[in-house]
């Protein structure tokens, strides 16, 4: 599949192209999960408000979208090994 | 260690007369967890015995003492234990003195407050009339004039000059605004009034005073003497708390023990003639209980075990020492019901290795065990030497990654004589000659976590690791439902996605041999041509555990939920991405060892070059490079670590919902006993 891909180009474009995907991959999957983060934390910080002992609980809520951006990694680390 | 202590449920039956005694020696045993039965027509909930309203009426003083005080139970370390019958012989003429040498003198204390508020209310006054300069016997109201004195925002001499010409208007500024004394005919009173008030008019109501200046004085005066006042008693109180803290905090713990002795009643049902009683007893501690009460009844109070399923058992976690610390951060997502496995254990092994894994530095590992270890002796709370032993354990396990990755403060050892290609020829350089001294003249790291190759291990080792422990998971699940409903249930329910994740797991695996060979296409998708080539031994071993998988999937899924049932097999890809978020047992340290890295780059580059001013930034950027990479590696890695476990691994058995076993009794930390 990769060879027909890139078929048409030479290597150091989809070298390049896979780096700037690989880029991007982690890019836009932080920010995705900085959204999905900012509603959570901004909760989480009343909820401390109303309770201090919440504050363990509520980082670790703030932390679960985090996952999106691993997986934004793993495929970058894909894609900058793969090519 | 593994699941959680086996409960017995047991019935207490007796006469009424004896329920004090039984409840002193049920206290005594503290192994009693007592149920709250339903009340029947015969049997009612009881009242609390004679004792309790007198007992709380002095518990509740001698806390509000307590809270005055600012004394924490919690934080106090007791430095003997007084005897019972001490505290019985001495609590009233002790509850009289406290009522006078601490309760009345947080009354006059109090009463000392209102009165300093209430000069500060007169100084409030005084200053701005002070401001104006016009003495007070002159600003009083005369037989044919009314005097206007107070605050205003503009100046009304124009307005008032409309009605009168016959006034005199003084005005000063005053804190942006203005202060003033309006005099005018008793007959223009009224319209004036009227002008004033659109000037903003606040009136003052002038002291009887002779001078502003002697009375701000003697106001100061009498104020400097009752702080004098209220330090004297606050030192008096404080000396109180030196002296009987420790009596006090014995009192209270002798009280609340009366107390709840004499509650008893409250969850136990009685008659007009009997009482009745449900509890749950450790299995090993049932005998005990039952010849204990027996006998101190004389037999009148029967001990008898009753089986029943309705309720729920409370769990009692049952861990060694070093795990046991672990019981806070695993229950704190949900304490596990008694027949299922405790995942204490395993958290208390899996939890600092992850930590570890992730920080994998020696000298953060080294920073957080000190730190730990320095905080153990300043909070002695339980809560808090729990969490800190969890903090010293991973600080140690990081300590050993940190061995094996290389790090210390960054990458670190490096080849020292060859091959020091990342990084830090500049940290190593003045430990070159003391390593080449002792016969080190190349030193690698046993595993580079920061190499490509490495990288791409470590990826495919994390993935594994993630896989593996998911497939645990789910095989604890499997035992916890066979154990509870049952081999069908638990093959359908858990078996499914055993094979599953095996299932899984043989697709990463055989992706991973094609990209490690560079075989194309990774995976072997039959869409496009020479897919064939693709076809790997994981994969031949994937497709039949796949077509079993969804079989039993079927099985499962199909006769609760009809045909749309089949839909929920995409939860397989949420599998996928559970192992995947393993990765970020790779990915987290990483990220702090490029910030470290980074830091060392700068700080030791600022070092190193020029000397001077130099040499003061680059020791600031190391520092607080590093305080903030410290601060970023103990919270990551802790919260990663937590939730690789919360989120990944938990769901996959636990049920949670248990109620934790608290036994009738308590510890006694001030008296004996």
């Amino acid at each position: 599949m990769v060879n027909e891909v890139a078929g048409g180009f030479n290597e150091e474009f989809v070298k390049g192209m896979a780096a700037i995907g690989a880029g991007l991959a982690v890019g836009i999957a932080g920010v995705g999960a900085g959204l999905g983060e900012s509603g959570i934390g901004a909760a989480a910080v009343g909820a401390v408000a109303e309770d201090r002992g919440f504050i363990g609980l509520g980082l670790l809520f703030t932390v679960i979208p985090e996952t999106i951006v691993i997986f934004g990694l793993v495929i970058s680390f894909i894609l900058m090994f793969a090519f | 260690m593994i699941k959680p202590e086996k409960m017995g449920k047991i019935s207490i039956i007796g006469p009424r007369d004896y329920l004090p005694l039984v409840s002193e020696v049920l206290y005594e045993i503290n192994a009693v967890h007592i149920g709250s039965p339903a009340e029947e027509e015969y049997f009612k909930v009881g009242i609390p015995l004679e004792k309790a309203s007198e007992t709380s009426r002095s518990l509740v003083l001698l806390r509000s003492y307590l809270a005055h005080l600012k004394i924490d139970s919690e934080k106090v370390i007791p430095t003997r234990k007084f005897r019972v019958d001490e505290v019985e012989r001495e609590i009233q003429s002790k509850m009289d003195e406290f009522q006078r040498e601490i309760g009345e003198k947080i009354e006059k204390q109090r009463k000392l407050t209102e009165t300093v508020k209430s000069l500060d209310e007169e100084l409030r006054l005084i200053e701005p009339l002070k401001a104006l300069g016009i003495p007070p016997r002159l600003l009083k109201d005369y037989k044919n004039i009314r005097c206007f004195v107070g605050l205003f925002t503009a100046d009304p001499s124009e307005k008032i000059r409309d009605v009168t010409s016959d006034f005199e208007a003084i005005m000063k500024g005053y804190k942006k605004e203005l202060v003033g004394a309006v005099f005018v005919r008793r007959e223009f009173e009224e319209e004036v009034f009227g002008i004033l008030q659109d000037y903003g008019f606040r009136e003052i109501s002038v002291p009887d005073i002779e001078d502003y200046d002697s009375r701000v004085r003697e106001i100061e005066n009498e104020k400097a003497s009752i702080e004098d006042e209220r330090k004297r008693i606050e030192s008096e109180i404080e000396e109180v708390k030196t002296r009987e803290m420790e009596f006090m905090l014995a009192m209270e713990e002798y009280l609340s023990i009366e107390l709840d002795k004499s509650e008893l009643p409250l969850k136990a049902l009685v008659s007009k003639y009997a009482f009745f009683i449900v509890g749950f007893v450790p299995e090993k501690r049932y005998g005990e209980v039952k010849s204990e009460i027996e006998s101190k009844t004389q037999g009148k109070v029967a001990v008898e075990r009753i089986e029943d399923i309705e309720e729920e058992p409370p769990t009692l976690l049952n861990n060694p020492p070093i795990i046991r610390n672990f019981e806070g951060v695993s229950t704190m997502f949900a304490v596990p019901k008694q027949w299922e496995v405790d995942p204490t254990a395993i958290m208390a092994i899996a939890f600092p290795i992850f930590f570890g894994m992730m920080l994998g530095d020696i000298g953060y590992g080294l920073l957080i065990t000190i730190l730990a270890l320095a905080l153990k002796k300043a909070f002695k709370t339980e809560g808090m030497q729990q969490l800190l032993s969890v903090a010293l354990y991973s600080g140690i396990i990081s300590i050993i990654f940190g061995i094996i990755y290389g790090e210390c403060f960054g990458p670190f050892v490096r080849g020292v004589e060859v091959n020091h290609q990342h990084v830090v020829e500049h940290l190593p350089h003045f430990l070159w000659p003391v390593l080449n001294a002792i016969g080190i003249h190349e030193v690698h790291p046993i595993f580079d976590r920061i190499e490509a190759v490495n990288v791409v291990l470590l990826l495919v080792l994390t993935l594994l690791l993630g896989a593996s422990k998911i497939t645990f998971g789910f095989a604890i699940g499997f035992y916890n439902v066979l154990k509870h409903h049952g081999l069908k249930d638990a093959i359908l329910e858990k078996g499914t996605w055993i094979i599953g994740m095996i299932m899984l797991t043989s697709v990463i695996l055989g992706f991973i041999y094609n990209q490690a060979n560079g075989v194309k296409p990774p995976i072997p998708i039959p869409i496009a041509e020479g897919w064939q080539a693709g076809v790997n031994e994981f994969y031949i071993v994937a497709l039949p555990l796949a077509l079993i998988g969804f079989i039993m999937f079927i099985a499962a899924e199909v006769p609760k939920m009809g045909v749309v049932g089949l839909v929920l097999g995409v939860e397989i890809l949420t599998w996928l991405g559970q192992i995947m978020s393993y990765a970020r047992l790779l990915a987290i340290g990483l990220s702090s060892v490029y910030i470290a890295f980074v830091m060392n780059f700068i700080g030791i580059g600022l070092l190193g070059s020029k000397g001077g001013i130099f040499l003061v930034i680059g020791a600031i950027v190391l520092i607080f490079g590093h305080t903030v990479n410290l601060i970023l590696g103990i919270l990551d890695p802790g919260l990663q670590s937590l939730r690789l476990h919360y989120v990944e691994f938990f769901p996959k058995f636990l049920e949670g919902g248990g109620k934790l076993f608290e036994p009738f009794g308590r510890k006694r930390r001030f008296i004996e006993g």
